[in-house]
């Protein structure tokens, strides 16, 4: 159960928020001009890295707000949180 | 009251309070402060369990949670009785009852010892070996193996107890009591941390709280005294919490962690009515102090397992603590200097000790030399080789070890005793240290594993930490403590510690015998009979890697999980294999620490409380009108409502038939409700729905279909628009959650730039859905002042209007085909709404209906159940609803998608309606539908998803996907049942209404 | 006229904590971004919204709640006459809100029950069934939570450590407040 710095109401359990899967994938702004393949690559196609990993999470049980959170995955450190729309801290790329 | 075995009166046991027991149905007695293993032991009673294999008589091993041997089946009655309890945890109270376990028809005389004379053939790994083959026998040996498995007896009744949890956020984590605790609780509470001091036992201080040796003092003072001092004044801090009988059962990352408080365990059963037994502790700390202390280690030697054999320093608490010798003639046998602390209290209480073993040649520490001095025979070099007496100790044999230590040799010396008491040395206690992630490091010199590497803000101190003796521990705490919690002093800086323990050990995991070691039982693990041949046997057979040892040979897989032998598995395989103990690691220390019952676990969540219900505003009516629930999601849904002798059937057949005959009401409140603003509303519908939004006129509602962006049909429902910019979107009951909260990630992730606020409105509104051909003249009667002419309200649009003087809702939109009403009020205001509705509708003889009804009235019209005809793999386009697709718009969520090259195929799994051969006949829900029963293997074309009898068109029906169904209208088909194949054609799936003409009828 | 059926109709008393429900309670949410939809309301309805998270502000006949950066709930402090639902303040909102379009406005009043606690217990409560950290929440002047208690969203207000209100949707009000004597009952 970790702790979630939530960016708008601050630290809160887990409990409280949702995982959404992994961040950054824009969704393309104009569909109908992509291959199938092109699709497919947006639509199914997601890292699932033992490391350090960019997710989506939301604060369902509190200001439902979605944001961004940057985790190792192999000892669940939490490594940086930040809003939708800002730049990922690039130390971690 | 066979008492001889009470010593010296002890502080922590009250003689003036006696306490009555039964142990195996016999009557003793004990006093106020005693476990049951003390009480026991007083009684002279060391034989109390059978091990689980070999069922060999076993005794009292240790004096705590560790405890291998001594478990009891608590408790006679069949609701309360526990399995698995440790005698040396359970403080002893007025009627209490325990029986021995894994033996039949008694301790004393147990048919299973039978597999003791069996060993030689019951080697590890017996049973994957045996049972193995011919296969087909499986099923007769399982009868057998099923019989002979498990420890004790489940309760068989609901449990009585009230379990409940508690979360708690406090600074400063001290789990154990012991001296370091004590000490770290202190500084942490006075320099203003939230702290929070947990320990297992029923009183604080650890084994030094009870330690008389002049020759461990701090400042002058015998060290029990000292200790004695310093938690009289934690009581009295502020900001200290000091929980006992509470274990931690697991360490989590970002030190989280689990405590069970036992509250009630220790009182009589009258005295524990209406209270929580067990508390679980959901505890989240910013920084944790492990001062978890240390476990004895055995020795392994020959028949190292009788009853009489104990850890020495379960010896000495014994006496100390509870003022009881374990034995009148007692041996100690140890590698260390700590069985000579035991000496040396059992000397000062006048316990009589025979003998001491110890493997070490050259010892001459204070301690030693105050024993000799004493006139102890001590046996310098030697070790025990074999011991005797079935049901109790009575002789052990010792031998001279060799210089390597691996022989031993010259003649054997008999040495008469009732009670042996053994010491391996220390192993510290780093379970929750490695539970939460820590690393140990392995110690050479004195063959332990310590911690190394912190995962989180943490500490372990004491000898948890591999600091054995008090100066070691005294001498290094308080620079500790002022690190870990970055302050500038403690009070203990300049303590005066006098401390002579001498920590030279002779560490030999497995101690040679006379005998050869096929002919031996060097007991590893007590409770599941693994020993030390058995692990060799595994190396021999190929396995290599500790854990698939400890599953081979089921070392350390008992309720105890190994805590006394799993050190001496991992030196036997290392000597054995020639590999490093650094090197070979640890197995995994899994949560929980000590066992939990599945009462603590599930604490409140049980019965009414065990998941959330929800209700709508009008529950009481459809309570008082004895409807049937069903539970959608977390709501309770009104299913149908019974008449007299009515069963399910028959209840929905008349609602059904009333609803369209004349009217029918139905609780709509369940259905989600999204209230959409802002000047991008009709643009965020046009993007998240398939059909397009701008051109809706106000006061006009539509259905819309929602898909996820795979294509793939998620949810549907009406959506009306109230103004220029305002919206109110119904879902699903069961999708409403999921639904806000996906446009809610689009909104904020993908489109920030759209003007759209959400806002969940489903439990403000009481929804109440009247139809059927009478339907207008109802509603003209509950809202007279509207105007339902068709013209002024048609279909598919709205009118805000008042009930008396509350403002609300009126849809016109169906479900049934039927012409109906919605109306949305105010939920407090709905049952009042509702109940007039009933009274208007009386003369149209109104029915009731739930939600059976309402999914028979839906598939006769074809109308699809998200979730029921549906299931994450269906296009709107495999549902025939390509008229809801719009070609106009660029771009929605999942269009892409509907052109994928798997979602053009024409062999989807597409909707169709089925019609049975023999109209009476109603298909099953989820059967199979095939084309050729007979070939094999038979093509499964698809499945039923809903079907019914329909009183309004008097046959069965039924919806189904089929692959390519579309194309298949007419094609008769077959449904093989277990007994019989039904007859089916393939239909359009609107039965009834293609025209639509009811709904303005 | 109209029955009024609100959800919770006892009133509880425990030692150390009473439990009522305050009805009815005028409710709304209010969404908005703008600096002027701040501004508006805040002309409106004469009452600041509280910009700092986790808090809430309160005038003679209104309490703000901050719900989220765009979201928040305002209630009447006083209870309103059963029988009707036409609410001023909702009707003033609508014109100074929505039809300028700097943000919605949305009724609640029956989404949320509104159950008022008081008594030195209240907190011994929550942290039965709440893994918020209440420590300095409690103490706190003027602070506010979204969080869960008994697997059920809440919003908690807390006007003294020994007065607080509970803000629970209607369908789940009943459970809850089942739970909630349940619990109290052993505290």
């Amino acid at each position: 159960m970790f702790l979630i710095h939530c960016p708008y109401c601050g630290e809160r359990e887990q409990s409280e928020f949702k995982a959404g899967g992994e961040a950054h994938i824009v969704r393309p702004k104009q569909p109908t001009e992509l291959s199938d393949d092109q699709w497919a690559e947006y639509l199914f196609m997601r890292k699932n890295i033992k490391g350090v990993q960019f997710e989506r999470w939301v604060h369902t049980h509190g200001c439902r707000k979605w944001f961004n959170m940057v985790r190792d995955t192999s000892n669940d450190e939490i490594k940086a949180i930040y809003k939708m729309g800002e730049k990922p801290p690039t130390k971690y790329k | 009251m066979t008492n001889n075995l009470r010593v010296k009166s002890s502080k922590f046991i009250d003689e003036t309070y006696k306490i009555s027991f039964k142990f195996n149905n016999k009557t003793y007695y004990g006093y106020k402060g005693d476990t049951l293993a003390s009480a026991l032991l007083a009684n002279n009673i060391h034989l109390v369990g059978r091990s689980f294999k070999y069922h060999r008589p076993r005794g009292i091993m240790t004096a705590g949670s560790e405890e291998p041997n001594a478990i009891v089946q608590l408790h006679k009655n069949t609701s309360r009785t526990e399995p698995n309890v440790r005698a040396t945890e359970v403080e002893i109270y007025e009627g209490l009852e325990a029986s021995s376990q894994n033996c039949w028809p008694s301790v004393n005389f147990d048919l299973g010892g039978i597999n003791n004379f069996l060993s030689p053939v019951l080697p590890a790994g017996f049973y994957y070996k045996t049972f193995m083959w011919p296969a087909s026998f499986w099923g007769k040996y399982e009868y057998f193996i099923r019989k002979s498995a498990g420890l004790g007896k489940s309760p068989t009744e609901p449990d009585p107890d009230i379990y409940e949890h508690k979360y708690i956020h406090c600074d400063v984590l001290v789990i154990g009591a012991g001296i370091s605790g004590i000490i770290a609780a202190k500084t942490s509470a006075k320099n203003g941390f939230k702290t929070l001091l947990i320990d297992e036992k029923p009183h604080l201080g650890g084994s030094t709280i009870y330690q008389n040796s002049d020759h461990f003092k701090i400042n002058n003072q015998i060290s029990s005294s000292w200790l004695e001092k310093e938690i009289n004044e934690i009581k009295k801090i502020d900001n200290l919490k000091i929980k006992t009988r509470t274990s931690v059962a697991a360490f989590h990352g970002y030190n989280f962690l689990l405590a069970r408080e036992n509250l009630t365990d220790h009182l009589p059963l009258h005295q524990r009515d209406e209270k929580v037994r067990h508390r679980l502790l959901k505890i989240r700390t910013k920084k944790v102090i492990c001062a978890t202390g240390s476990l004895e280690r055995p020795l392994v030697f020959n028949n190292n397992d009788r009853p009489g054999i104990l850890l020495s320093s379960a010896i000495e608490k014994y006496s100390n603590l509870f003022g009881v010798a374990c034995g009148q003639k007692n041996v100690l046998f140890t590698n260390n200097d700590s069985a000579y602390e035991t000496a040396i209290s059992l000397f000062q209480k006048g316990i009589n000790i025979e003998a001491i073993i110890d493997n070490r040649e050259n010892v001459d520490s204070k301690l030693v030399k105050e024993i000799e001095k004493n006139n102890i025979k001590i046996y310098k070099g030697y070790t025990v080789v074999n011991t005797f007496g079935y049901k109790r100790i009575n002789k052990i044999s010792i031998m001279q070890l060799s210089k390597d230590g691996q022989k031993v040799v010259g003649s054997k010396i008999s040495i008469d005793c009732d009670c042996l008491g053994m010491s391996g040395g220390w192993t510290p206690a780093v379970h929750l240290f490695t539970q939460s992630g820590g690393k140990l490091k392995f110690r050479d010199e004195d063959q332990v594993f310590i911690p190394d590497t912190y995962p989180s803000d943490q500490i372990s101190i004491g000898s948890c930490n591999g600091e054995f003796t008090l100066d070691e521990i005294l001498s290094s705490i308080s620079k500790k403590l002022k690190d870990f919690l970055n302050i500038k002093k403690t009070e203990y800086e300049n303590l005066e510690i006098q401390s002579h323990f001498n920590k030279t050990k002779r560490n030999i995991w497995l101690l040679p015998s006379d005998k050869i070691i096929g002919k031996t039982k060097p007991f590893v693990d007590y409770q599941n009979d693994a020993t030390a041949k058995d692990i060799k046997l595994a190396l021999r057979e190929g396995f290599r890697s500790i854990e698939h040892v400890k599953r081979y040979t089921t070392t350390g897989m008992g309720t105890d999980q190994g805590k006394l032998g799993n050190m001496h598995a991992l030196g036997i395989i290392s000597e054995t294999a020639g590999s490093r103990m650094g090197e070979l690691g640890t197995t995994t220390f899994r949560p929980p620490y000590t066992p939990l019952t599945f009462g603590t676990i599930v604490g409140r969540n049980v019965g009414e409380y065990f998941d959330v219900s929800r209700k709508t505003p009008i529950h009481d009516w459809h309570v008082e009108n004895k409807a049937k629930f069903e539970n959608v999601g977390q709501w309770k849904r009104a299913w149908f409502y019974p008449k007299e002798n009515e069963g399910m059937h028959e209840a929905v057949q008349r609602e059904s038939k009333a609803a369209r005959d004349s009217a029918g009401i139905l609780d709509a409140s369940t259905l989600g409700k999204i209230d959409i603003q802002g000047t991008d509303a009709s643009e965020f519908l046009n993007r998240v729905y398939t059909n397009a939004w701008s051109k809706l006129a106000i006061g006009k509602c539509r259905y819309g279909l929602m898909l996820n962006e795979d294509g793939m049909v998620y949810d549907d429902g009406v959506t009306t628009r109230l103004d220029e910019n305002h919206y109110i979107m119904t879902t699903t009951t069961g999708g409403a959650a999921t639904v806000l909260s996906k446009l809610e990630d689009y909104l904020q992730t993908e489109w920030p730039e759209l003007d759209v606020y959400l806002t969940s409105v489903t439990d403000h509104y009481a929804t109440i859905s009247v139809c059927g051909p009478n339907s207008k003249k109802i509603i003209s009667k509950v809202i007279p002042n509207l105007d339902l002419s068709d013209e002024k309200f048609p279909h598919m649009s709205f009118k805000n209007t008042k009930i008396d003087k509350v403002t609300c809702r009126v849809m016109r939109i169906s479900f049934t085909g039927e012409q109906s009403y919605e109306i949305n009020i105010q939920a407090n205001y709905g049952k009042s709404v509702w109940d007039k509705c009933m009274q208007a509708g009386k003369e149209f003889n109104i029915t009731p209906y739930g939600t059976e009804t309402m999914h028979l009235l839906r598939a006769e019209k074809g109308f699809i159940i998200v979730g029921q005809d549906t299931d994450a793999t269906m296009t709107p386009i495999d549902l025939q609803m390509d008229w809801i697709v719009s070609k106009k718009k660029y771009d929605f969520i999942g269009k892409r998608s509907l052109y994928r090259s798997d979602t053009i195929r024409d062999d989807r799994k597409q909707l169709i309606g089925l019609v049975t051969e023999n109209p009476k006949e109603v298909l099953e829900e989820g059967a199979q539908i095939v084309l050729d029963a007979n070939k094999s293997p038979v093509e499964m074309l698809g499945h039923v998803t809903s079907s019914y009898y329909s009183p309004n068109l008097k046959k069965s029906i039924a919806l189904g996907v089929v692959k390519g169904g579309k194309n298949m209208m007419g094609q008769k088909l077959i449904i093989p049942m277990e007994n019989k194949q039904i007859n089916v054609t393939v239909t359009d799936p609107v039965f009834l209404d293609k025209e639509n003409k009811r709904l303005n009828a | 006229m109209l029955n009024y059926s609100n959800p919770i109709t006892e009133e509880k008393s425990y030692s150390g904590l009473q439990m009522r429900e305050v009805k009815p309670i005028m409710k709304l949410i209010l969404r908005g971004k703008k600096r002027e939809f701040l501004s508006a309301v805040g002309k409106s309805l004469n009452l600041i919204l509280p910009a700092e998270a986790n808090t809430f502000t309160k005038s003679d006949k209104l309490t703000a709640l901050w719900l989220s950066p765009d979201e928040w709930m305002i209630f009447s402090n006083e209870a309103s006459h059963i029988g009707s639902n036409d609410y001023q303040i909702e009707n003033l909102l609508n014109k100074s809100i929505c039809k300028t379009n700097l943000g919605a406005v949305t009724d609640v009043t029956d989404q949320f029950v509104l159950i008022n606690l008081k008594g030195d217990k209240i907190y011994d409560l929550f942290e039965t069934g709440s893994p918020f950290n209440f420590n300095d929440f409690r103490k706190k002047k003027a602070s506010v939570t979204q969080t869960i208690l008994a697997k059920i969203d809440v919003i908690i207000q807390n006007e003294t450590q020994n007065d607080v209100n509970l803000f629970v949707k209607r369908s789940f009000s009943q459970h809850l407040f089942s739970w909630m004597n349940d619990t109290a009952s052993r505290l």
